[in-house]
């Protein structure tokens, strides 16, 4: 019996079989699971979604037969970094990044039976649309937010691909978000950041004189200007985005200081979109030396800022300092956080407005838009530079802050500015 | 009804601690509670006194020897020694040719009687046999820890009826009102049917419920799962489920005597060949195999009762294992099984009779060399099947590329993987899934379909049952009285767990589709049937002190030959 018995054995090795063959399926199940679920269970679950445009234009639809997208092609390509689509290739898609909740599925109670879900969004669709067509096929992104609520009205990247209709070579970097996945060298727009640091740590600025031969030597390194500026005021110095000064600015600043305003101002530092991750900048943290550190205060050197984390910028200098934090998805209480002192964002509001007035022609470049701005040129070393234009309109009916730039577009004014006055004048008219 | 709606998402958590108490009350009940052997007799070696705890013993020197003699001259495999229901002992010389005596004669080719107080001579080394008296079994008996003390069949019983009428509740809340009566009744039967059963099993004083509470679990599954997909079939399925229990109760009461069991082994086996041979000749075709033969208003699949009685034909008792004779006649038995559903077509079953034929075979020879020699020669035949039969091949090359051909060949796979995904580890509640509309949903792929509306766990719940079943069978084959249950307990779990896996695996691509159906779970009268009629060989193994009805009692056994 004996002998038999433990021979029994076998049924033993069958039931053991058994259970590595229940962990494969377990682990496949954990790993795989929701790809599985989503292949018939959606369609057979009868669960539907959406996204909204802020006036009810539909983005992406999907129900239990077909996922769609909106029916006008311009649409579609202007919109594609905000939907993203139904296959995942772009990260920040909220196609891609809601699925879950779009889709109704958790591990836990798997597909949820009859489910709507209604994604609304701050965003203007047609306003996207507009910015689109204004970048005319240069590589590029825009943003525009409402500075008092946070309201993101409009974010647009170019090159964007058809996603009813997928380019099979697409332009370059189509997939990728410039609004909030990439950072760029920013150029004189990082001024602001200078001024900013230099208003609260440098007493008697408004009485100091600076003088432009049209460059400086800054420890045996030749800091050059883009023009000869004389002497001016430290208003004038931001008007005519002045290097020599704001070379001598951040060195009078330090690195420590100058560092230490960049990283408050959240320029360093990766953000949430209504939960979509974005790009983090750099600037030298590590000691450069005086020349270095120079270029840098002027948005040269190794600085990349991400064109979002200059919208929260320009959003708090607008709203007196307080930060609403943007919102693509609609959200009754977007947070809201003491981003600078109320006088540096008033300082700071009065010299960009200053700015427009008296060197940007305003009147005639931006008519009938009470606008405070500052340009950007970006030089990328290759030759070509990145045109940027950013700021925000003194507009109590439409306090819209915005970011322009035209990735190798040429100059900051003449590239961003007319794109800028182009769209915001669309904007303001609807 | 809205007002109520939260109970189907509460009832869902509820069911799965159920399950979950289920299945942990009976694990705990049959493996780890105490299972004293029954002691028969006595074999004296000098001053040592060896108690005999099955009615067939090895005698040897060998450490696998039931009664392990280190004595010179004794071979390792040496004698068998044997009891028969009544209480007759008999010695059979199988290995040493001549190297046996009682009471000084040798003993010839059909063995000889041994009574209390013989001697048995092994190699001229001397033993006492002592054979016990009714009052010391009786003794012997009382000494046993019975089944039940610590764990309470009842109480078990009763939490398997709170999950049946939770599951009843949520095919309330999902089913047609049409089909709610006959789903109501049919679950009110099911839950007569257990407590019946228990209560008849109270009045004859056993206590062991365990397999019974299982086979209900898994029934009641199987329940749900008709109420879903087919309630019109609910009577049907009651009524198979009732002829299931009985034939499971009448076979166990044919299994309590062994002499008898065994005297059938040959009528058995030649039953099994004519089912066979019916069905080739009369067989229907339906999806590629030939497995369904009527008879007027009523078809069924003979394959499955086929199982049944190569179980029953398939196990022998000690003394008849050695014999090479019996051996071949078992492999030819099983190659004619085989083969016969082979040509039905029916490759699933064929798969499934040779696992079991490999477990057979090892457990009565004990030769790994003969388990490849069967493998290798099984490989061959089906590498054959493959290339003669296209839909077999198909199956063959859509295995792991099922999202490939999603809409052809991986269509039924597809579904059942995102089905039961769908579900989630709680599910979507009884009767609520979609994967129900799919074609052989209730059968083929069963499993999914338990994940998609009872979610994961309860499926996982599922196998545990069958797993558990499994692991009883092997337990209590060391405490068997006769080679012939503890084999053919085995062969069945075999059997069942081998079916289980060719569903389950099979529907998640873990394994080619196959097509069979899950034990008591799958739709389908013939399989109810036959997986009942299984359950009766894990009774009949069962020797825990009151523990089935399908053993007689240690105490009540007469003992005739106790005395000279």
């Amino acid at each position: 019996m004996k002998k038999i018995t433990n021979r029994a054995v076998s049924v033993l090795l069958l039931a053991a079989m058994i259970i590595c063959g229940c962990l494969v399926y377990v682990i496949r199940y954990a790993d795989h699971g929701e790809e599985w679920a989503m292949a018939f269970s959606r369609a057979n679950s009868g669960s539907t979604g959406a996204i909204l445009d802020r006036n009810g234009v539909v983005l992406a639809s999907f129900n239990a037969s077909e996922n769609a997208f909106s029916p006008d092609t311009a649409t579609r390509i202007a919109n594609y970094h905000i939907t993203g689509d139904y296959w995942g290739r772009s990260s920040t898609g909220l196609l891609t990044r809601y699925d879950a909740a779009l889709k109704g599925y958790s591990p836990l109670t798997g597909v949820s039976v009859a489910k709507e879900t209604v994604l609304r969004l701050n965003v203007d669709a047609e306003l996207n649309n507009k910015a689109y067509a204004v970048l005319n096929g240069r590589k590029g992104a825009v943003l525009i937010c409402n500075y008092r609520t946070g309201e993101l009205l409009c974010m647009v990247s170019s090159p964007a691909v058809d996603p009813a209709d997928p380019d099979p070579v697409p332009g370059d970097g189509a997939y990728i978000n410039r609004c909030l996945s990439a950072s760029f060298v920013p150029g004189s727009v990082f001024k602001l950041i200078t001024a900013a640091a230099a208003i609260e740590c440098i007493p008697d600025l408004d009485r100091m004189r600076f003088a432009c031969e049209g460059s400086v030597d800054i420890a045996g390194v030749e800091i050059i200007c883009s023009g000869t500026h004389h002497e001016q005021s430290f208003e004038q110095t931001l008007a005519n985005s002045c290097n020599v000064a704001f070379a001598q600015l951040a060195v009078r600043l330090g690195q420590a200081t100058m560092t230490r305003y960049v990283r408050q101002y959240g320029f360093l530092d990766g953000h949430l979109l209504s939960g979509i991750p974005t790009a983090a900048g750099s600037f030298p943290e590590e000691f450069v030396g005086d020349p270095e550190l120079g270029w840098a205060g002027v948005g040269q050197s190794t600085d990349l800022i991400c064109p979002y984390s200059l919208l929260r910028f320009v959003c708090a200098v607008g709203n007196d300092g307080v930060l609403i934090e943007p919102q693509l998805v609609q959200n009754a209480e977007p947070p809201r956080m003491r981003f600078m002192d109320p006088d540096t964002a008033g300082k700071l509001r009065q010299m960009m407005n200053y700015n427009v007035t008296t060197h940007y022609d305003g009147a005639n470049r931006f008519p009938g838009l009470s606008l405070c701005a500052k340009t950007g040129t970006g030089e990328r070393g290759d030759g070509t530079s990145n045109a940027w234009f950013t700021g925000f309109l003194l507009d109590e009916d439409h306090p819209y802050a915005f970011v322009v730039l035209i990735e190798q577009g040429g100059g900051g004014l003449q590239a961003a500015g007319s794109a800028a006055n182009e769209i915001l004048q669309y904007a303001v008219n609807r | 009804m809205d007002e109520l709606s939260w109970i189907v998402p509460t009832s869902r958590v509820v069911m799965i601690v159920l399950s979950l108490a289920v299945m942990i009350r009976c694990l705990r009940s049959m493996l780890r509670e105490r299972y004293d052997p029954e002691v028969w007799a006595y074999l004296r070696s000098g001053k040592q006194t060896l108690p005999i705890t099955h009615w067939e013993n090895l005698l040897g020197r060998s450490r696998s020897a039931d009664l392990s003699l280190d004595l010179p001259g004794v071979r390792r495999t040496h004698a068998v020694l044997r009891r028969n229901d009544k209480g007759v002992w008999k010695i059979f010389d199988v290995f040493s040719r001549g190297g046996v005596l009682v009471n000084g004669t040798v003993i010839g080719k059909d063995g000889l009687r041994v009574t209390d107080g013989d001697v048995i001579s092994l190699a001229s080394n001397r033993l006492r046999f002592l054979d016990t008296d009714p009052a010391k079994r009786k003794r012997l008996e009382d000494a046993r820890s019975p089944v039940g003390r610590r764990i309470s069949p009842a109480l078990t019983l009763l939490e398997l009826t709170t999950f049946q009428l939770f599951l009843l509740v949520q095919h309330a809340f999902s089913a047609g009102e049409a089909d709610l009566p006959p789903i109501a009744l049919s679950f009110g039967l099911l839950i007569l049917l257990e407590w019946s059963c228990y209560n008849a099993m109270r009045v004859i004083g056993r206590s062991g419920f365990e397999v019974e509470t299982l086979a209900f679990y898994l029934s009641s599954l199987g329940f749900s799962v008709t109420a879903s997909a087919a309630p019109q079939e609910m009577y049907k399925l009651a009524l198979m489920t009732t002829i299931a229990v009985l034939l499971f109760l009448c076979i166990g009461g044919w299994l309590r005597n062994l002499r008898r069991s065994v005297g059938f082994l040959i009528p058995v086996a030649l039953a099994a060949l004519g089912l066979l041979a019916v069905n080739i000749l009369f067989g229907r075709e339906l999806n590629g195999a030939k497995n369904w033969v009527s008879l007027g208003a009523f078809s069924f699949q003979p394959s499955e009762l086929v199982k049944v009685c190569y179980v029953y034909a398939g196990a022998a008792t000690l003394d008849k294992l050695y014999r090479r004779g019996n051996l071949f006649a078992f492999i030819a038995f099983s190659a004619l099984c085989v083969g016969a559903l082979a040509l039905i077509g029916d490759f699933g079953t064929a798969l499934i009779f040779f696992v079991t034929f490999l477990v057979i075979s090892f457990m009565r020879s004990g030769s790994i060399a003969t388990i490849f020699l069967a493998v290798a020669g099984a490989g061959m035949a089906s590498f054959l099947a493959v290339s003669i039969k296209p839909h077999i091949a198909q199956r063959f090359a859509v295995w792991g590329h099922v999202w490939e051909d999603r809409y052809g060949a991986g269509y039924q796979q597809t579904r059942a993987l995102s089905a039961a995904a769908g579900g989630g580890l709680l599910g979507k509640g009884a009767g609520s899934g979609w994967l129900k509309g799919v074609f052989a949903a209730d059968t083929d792929m069963v499993f999914a379909m338990i994940c998609e509306e009872l979610g994961l766990i309860i499926a996982l719940c599922m196998m545990l049952a069958v797993l558990t079943l499994a692991f009883f069978a092997v337990r209590s084959a060391r405490r068997g009285r006769s080679a012939y249950y503890a084999i053919a307990s085995c062969a069945a779990m075999s059997m069942l767990l081998c079916q289980m896996a060719l569903n389950v695996f099979g529907s998640l691509d873990l394994l080619p589709f196959t097509g069979v159906t899950f034990p008591f779970v799958s739709r389908g009268g013939s399989s109810l049937l036959s997986c009942w009629m299984l359950m009766a060989f894990i009774k009949s193994a069962d020797n825990r002190k009151d523990g089935s009805f399908a053993v007689r009692s240690g105490e009540h056994l007469r003992t005739e030959g106790g005395s000279k």
